[in-house]
């Protein structure tokens, strides 16, 4: 077979990618340096004014903050509520369990306004998690899980906690039984045995698992702009206001190539880390 | 032997908890759609169907339905000509340079989507591509070819080459070789590849918002828009409606394909 063949039957994708994908984000750079006046729009001339505002800026600087540590926290909390699930679906010798897989990827396949407007519903000042929180003398008055840190929280924690458990099943179907096995029979505790042996060895899963919620959790658009409306901002809603209601497209290109810096530099990182654990991202 | 008989029924319990948690909001959508009031409330009050037939005779909803089929429609062709393609290539003809590409063609799926959406929003605005149909779906293409390249590779490393050789030394040409052998057994993978990108396409909003001409309109934008406006339960009804084909859908590819093996 000859070679040009390959790069024939591949030529329609790459050539999608370049022009829908590679040159537009590419061309973004330059017009992240271009001056912007309002009223008048772009100008001619160069500055880094919108990078060094991004930088120095306390607004910008309090919203990134929080969109880090939104994608930490939604991380670590998929982690911890996920991998027990996926130990449960990994191991299950239930005929039931391929369907019980597909009631994780259910709501992950699920349109991702409907899954949030259903958090909507359930968050609101007089939604069910405050009538049950009130009908349960928690509390008196509602309490506010909306437009804030707690309400993107929950809705998030939601929306990527499947993407954690299928990268955890994987990770630990991998995993052979007879090392567990093994280790009780040496005389480990269950404990043990878990800490030492099961849980080493779904480094890599782990791993995986959460660069990636953490990836999407910080490039979500949709769930943070509708439980934090218009004044709760993070990262891509910035970008989202920025572009469609201030037009201020030289700053929304830096914070768009800010954010997308930011998960690259993640990818990267991951990668060295997966060379060490042995994990494949 | 009884600890471990606990921790089994402990880790039941909270596996049931979090399937709660994951379809709690699911329930909570469809309960709101059957409330007799005209605002949003769980659980509802009294029950009518009447929601359903407001957003069935509302032509923005309906446009908006015809649109997202559409092109989530010429999204997916589209899709799985250029992504069998691609994975052919990169599974038989090892070309050099193949792990480079398929990263490449891979980073949509944990690209920002937002900035997707701007960069050609800017793009097709220089190029004067703004508002059209085809500019919408060569978007949505970036995002979609990924899902199709992974299912069909997928499917693809699962199927003797020598079989393909066996029917070209038996006298086929080489695309005859491809089209009558390999791909029929390549098409649970280009099946579950078709379904991820229809969905994928159909679901979008970071992408579509920013793309959006007038007169244009997908349904999760419309269904975005108008709860940023105010909830009631019309939006409660054609989630309900989303709900129900998503599950149907995905029910009946897990029958037919095993779809649980793709994701």
């Amino acid at each position: 077979m000859t070679r040009g063949r390959g790069w024939g039957l591949l030529a329609p994708s790459l050539l999608l990618l370049l022009v829908a994908f590679l040159v537009p984000v590419g061309m973004m750079v330059p017009t992240s340096f271009r001056p912007y006046v309002p009223l008048v729009g772009i100008t001619r001339g160069f500055t880094a004014g919108h990078y060094v505002k991004l930088v120095t800026d306390l607004y910008y600087l309090e919203i990134i903050g929080r969109t880090l540590a939104l994608g930490f926290t939604v991380t670590l909390l998929t982690l911890v509520i996920g991998y027990p699930v996926a130990f449960f679906l990994a191991r299950s010798r239930s005929r039931w369990r391929s369907w019980l897989t597909i009631l994780v990827v259910f709501p992950l396949l699920l349109n991702l306004v409907v899954r949030t407007f259903g958090w909507i519903a359930l968050l609101a000042q007089n939604g069910l998690v405050n009538q049950a929180l009130r009908a349960l003398g928690l509390v008196d008055a509602p309490v506010k899980l909306l437009f804030n840190f707690a309400g993107l929280l929950i809705g998030m924690t939601h929306i990527f906690l499947p993407f954690m458990v299928l990268v955890l099943i994987g990770a630990i179907q991998n995993i052979p039984r007879d090392v567990e096995d093994a280790s009780r029979v040496l005389g480990a505790s269950w404990g043990a045995t878990f800490v030492r042996v099961t849980l080493p060895l779904s480094a890599p899963g782990i791993l995986s698992g959460s660069i990636l919620v953490f990836v999407l959790a910080i490039s979500a658009l949709v769930t943070p702009r509708l439980l934090g409306g218009p004044t709760y901002r993070v990262m891509s809603t910035l970008i989202y206001d920025e572009f469609l209601q201030r037009l201020n497209w030289p700053a929304g290109s830096a914070q768009a190539l800010l954010l997308t810096v930011m998960v690259l530099a993640l990818i990267l990182i991951s990668g060295i880390l997966a060379r060490r654990v042995g994990a494949r991202v | 032997m009884t600890a471990a008989r606990v921790r089994a029924w402990l880790l039941r319990a909270w596996v049931a908890l979090v399937f709660g948690f994951l379809l709690l909001p699911v329930v909570v959508v469809v309960l709101a759609s059957l409330s007799r009031t005209s605002y949003l409330t769980v659980p509802p009050r009294g029950v009518t169907f009447r929601w359903y037939a407001v957003v069935l005779r509302d032509p923005e909803y309906v446009n908006a339905i015809g649109f997202s089929l559409a092109l989530a429609g010429v999204a997916t062709l589209c899709s799985l000509v250029a992504g069998v393609a691609a994975s052919y290539a990169l599974i038989r003809w090892r070309v050099s340079g193949g792990a480079l590409v398929s990263a490449l063609l891979n980073a949509p799926l944990i690209f920002p989507g937002v900035v997707v959406g701007v960069a050609l929003l800017q793009f097709y605005a220089l190029v004067r591509f703004n508002g059209t149909f085809a500019g919408l779906a060569l978007a949505h293409m970036v995002i979609t070819v990924p899902y199709v390249v992974r299912a069909v590779m997928a499917s693809l490393q699962g199927i003797d080459p020598e079989i393909e050789s066996a029917a070209r030394v038996l006298g086929a040409s080489g695309p005859v070789a491809f089209f009558a052998v390999t791909l029929p057994l390549a098409r649970p993978g280009i099946a579950a590849g078709a379904l991820f990108s229809f969905i994928v396409s159909f679901d979008n909003v970071p992408v579509s918002i920013f793309l959006l001409g007038a007169g244009q309109m997908t349904l999760p934008v419309k269904i975005f828009t108008a709860i940023e406006y105010g909830v009631d339960p019309s939006i409660a009804a054609i989630s309900t409606m989303l709900i129900v084909a998503t599950g149907l859908g995905l029910a009946a590819a897990e029958r037919w394909i095993g779809f649980h093996r793709f994701v």
